[in-house]
Parts: structure tokens; sequence; C-alpha cells
């Protein structure tokens, strides 16, 4: 079961653009990302849609598989810049280890 | 795969300590300009941002981390940081094939040659070329990114200098778009292959040009080497995904996972294979992760010279 925080687009601000409210899950970036893994990116999207800050957290060393390569940013069908958030949830899942 | 904060911790604290992500002394790293007679002062400052300079260091460091990734000694890495960060440092550089450093300085002087050749005002202060800490943007580590971009950049605001020539998609794309969003600091930057001018004809070559993301996708700046070599008389041939759609070497990744790094670089280099021509590449990233695979690889830069000799 996930504990889910409905502030928690609000407490990435500081990390990112606000896009992710704009991702409808199409799954073009999971389809064009070289990573061949899992649902990645649009499931980390999907947590911060929903809050799912626990699970981010929890599989946050996905994060970093991430080339940055800006394949998934360039055929986003609503311009959500999925490469940022990617991006952006590193900066918060940083922060956060240094905090705690 | 390492612990992406263990990776992360060791960059940020050589970064932070040594103003390179290796812990290497500047003086050790960068001395490709050292049998080149450039002037110092001039329009544009030429830039390097030290990243060719890195590729034999990494390319050692990353061969370290591929043996032991995935075992149960993974996780030692995180007692690097105990280790005083000169001394570690010097233990790579001294365990870093001295042919390669040679070969990656080579690429930079070409760099300069090519310069020359195309009558480019421009100067080399050894002293204000830093390397730009972008890795530390692309791990997330934005506080040490920023703390980082700002020393660079104040180095380079105090001697005046507005103009730099870059050499790499990665050190472009921080002078470009980073240092003035997070580092209150403007340039006129231009990639030294914007800057070619010399007429030769004398290429006769078919080549498979790589484009990396970072000219292809972030920069737009695909187009700019295919015209150069076309001029030259060198025919790049069509690849399936180029330009905006070109895809990763898998370079990014090798700090945190070489093998991941190495499937993506695989993926890639079969792509690229297809042409049956020599590969050509204009990243340092591209250039070492595609070697890692066994490609044949050579900078653009070595193709744009050997014109010039001609």
């Amino acid at each position: 079961m996930a504990l889910l925080n409905p502030n928690f687009a609000e407490e990435m601000e500081p990390f990112t653009e606000d896009t992710a409210l704009a991702c409808f899950n199409c799954g073009t970036c999971t389809a064009i990302c070289p990573l061949v893994y899992e649902h990645f990116p649009r499931k980390m999207i999907r947590y911060i849609q929903i809050g799912a800050k626990d699970r981010i957290l929890e599989n946050a060393q996905e994060l970093w598989r991430c080339l940055h390569c800006g394949l998934c940013t360039l055929t986003c069908p609503r311009e959500a810049n999925p490469g940022e958030i990617i991006l952006g949830l590193k900066r918060f899942v940083v922060a956060n280890w240094r905090r705690s | 795969m390492y612990n992406p904060k263990d990776i992360i911790e060791l960059i940020a604290g050589n970064v932070g300590k040594t103003r390179n992500p290796f812990g290497i002394p500047k003086f050790m790293i960068n001395r490709w300009h050292k049998d080149l007679d450039m002037p110092d002062k001039g329009d544009a400052m030429l830039f390097t941002g030290l990243m060719y300079q890195f590729v034999p260091y990494i390319e050692k460091s990353t061969k370290y981390l591929a043996k032991f990734e995935d075992t149960f000694l993974e996780g030692l890495i995180r007692f690097a940081g105990y280790v005083p960060r000169y001394l570690s440092g010097l233990g790579l550089s001294v365990i870093t094939p001295g042919g390669e450093k040679k070969k990656f300085n080579g690429i930079l002087q070409d760099i300069a040659k090519i310069l020359m050749a195309s009558n480019v005002d421009f100067f080399y202060r050894p002293d204000l070329d830093d390397y730009s800490g972008v890795l530390l943007y692309d791990l997330g580590d934005q506080e040490g990114f920023v703390q980082h971009a700002r020393y660079v950049t104040g180095k380079l605001k105090e001697a005046g200098i507005k103009k730099l020539i870059t050499v790499d998609p990665h050190t472009t794309y921080a002078l470009k778009v980073l240092f003035p969003k997070y580092a209150d600091a403007s340039f006129d930057v231009k990639t030294y292959f914007q800057l070619v001018d010399f007429q030769s004809k004398n290429g006769h070559r078919h080549v498979t040009l790589h484009d990396p993301c970072f000219y292809g996708r972030y920069l737009d700046l695909s187009e700019v080497p295919k015209k150069v070599l076309t001029d030259l008389n060198v025919e790049c041939v069509p690849v399936r995904n180029a330009g905006p759609f070109t895809n990763c070497c898998g370079g990014p990744a090798e700090s945190i996972s070489p093998k991941l790094s190495t499937e993506v670089g695989d993926r890639r280099l079969e792509e690229l294979n297809v042409t049956g021509e020599k590969i050509v590449s204009m990243c340092p990233i591209c250039l070492g992760n595609l070697r890692k695979s066994g490609a044949d690889v050579e900078d653009l830069s070595t193709v744009i010279a050997q014109c010039l000799e001609k």
C-alpha cells in the first residue's frame, strides 16, 4: 500500500518545472527511451501525479538509469518535458538524501 | 548498478575539493597546449572544459567500476571518499596509459590547428580553462553544480572574457544554456566547427557521422559539422537515427552502471555499423563509449585536420 501526498507536485516545484500534470500517460516517452526498461520514465511521472512520494524514494535508484538523452522530451505530445522531470526528481532525491 | 548516492558524493567531493571529478591536479591533466605556440590574448578564448583530457581517466576508472559492478565489492566505493582526493587522483593518473593521454591531447591540438588555419582570432589561457561541472548537473547535484559554475564563471568574468570557443557538446551546453540560467553569466559561445573557414577539397572519403544528443537535440547544431565535412569533400553516409533523433551512445550512465552504458553503446554501434564506413564522433564521451563497444571511431577534428595536411 502506498501513502499518497496530494501536495507532492508542489513539493517538487523548487526542483523542476511544473509540467508533470500535463502528462496524459500515453507512453511515447517509454516507447522511445533507449533504456527499454519497464515503464520508465512514464511510471515515475505517474507517481508525481498521484503524489506517491514514497514510491519514488523507494525506487530512486532507477532515476539514475536515465541518460538525459532528451528523446522523450523531443517526442512528448503534451510537451510535458519528461527528461527535465526525471532530472528534477534526481535533484529532489539528492536533496532528500542530504537532509536525512 | 552502483548506488547513485555513493557515486554522486564521491564525484561531488572531488569537484568541490579539486575542481575536477577525478581529484587529479589540473596541471597533470591539462598538458595538450605545451607544444603549441598560442597567444594568451585575443578576441575569443578557447575553452576545452577539460572533457577530452578526461577520457583516458574515464576509460581507466570505468574499467574498474565495470569489474566490480553487481559484485559484493561494489559497496566499497562508498569508502573511496575517505582517501585524500589528490592521492586517489594521483594514483589514477599513474595507472592511466600515457599513449591514451597523448591521443586525446592530439585531438585538442588538431582543433587549435583548425582554428589557426581558419584565421580565427583566438587565445588560450590554461589558468582559466576549467571543468564546467556538467556531470554534477546531470547527476542531480544542483547545489554542487551551481557552486562550481559560479567558481568557473567568476574567474572568466574577472579576466574580462566575453567570447568562448568550445570543443565538446557537454561543455557547450553548460556554457550556453546552464551558466546563464544558474550562474548569472552569459558568454558569446561558439563551438570550433562553427568557425571552420578554409578551402580544401582533399577529403575524398565517406564517413558515418554519429551526432551526440547535445548537438542533435539540445543545441540543434547537427547540420553544421555535416556541412563542414561536405565542403571538404567528405561524404556523410546517412544513418537511421541522426540529427534531432540521434540515439544515445550510453556514455552518461558509465559512472553509475558501466553495464547499462555498454548495453546502450552496443545498440548504437550496431546502427552505425550498417553503413560500413568509418565512424566519426564529435563528443569525447561518445568517442570513449563507442570505443568501449569496439568501434573504430575517429574524432571530427582529426578528419578536418587531415584535410589541412594534404
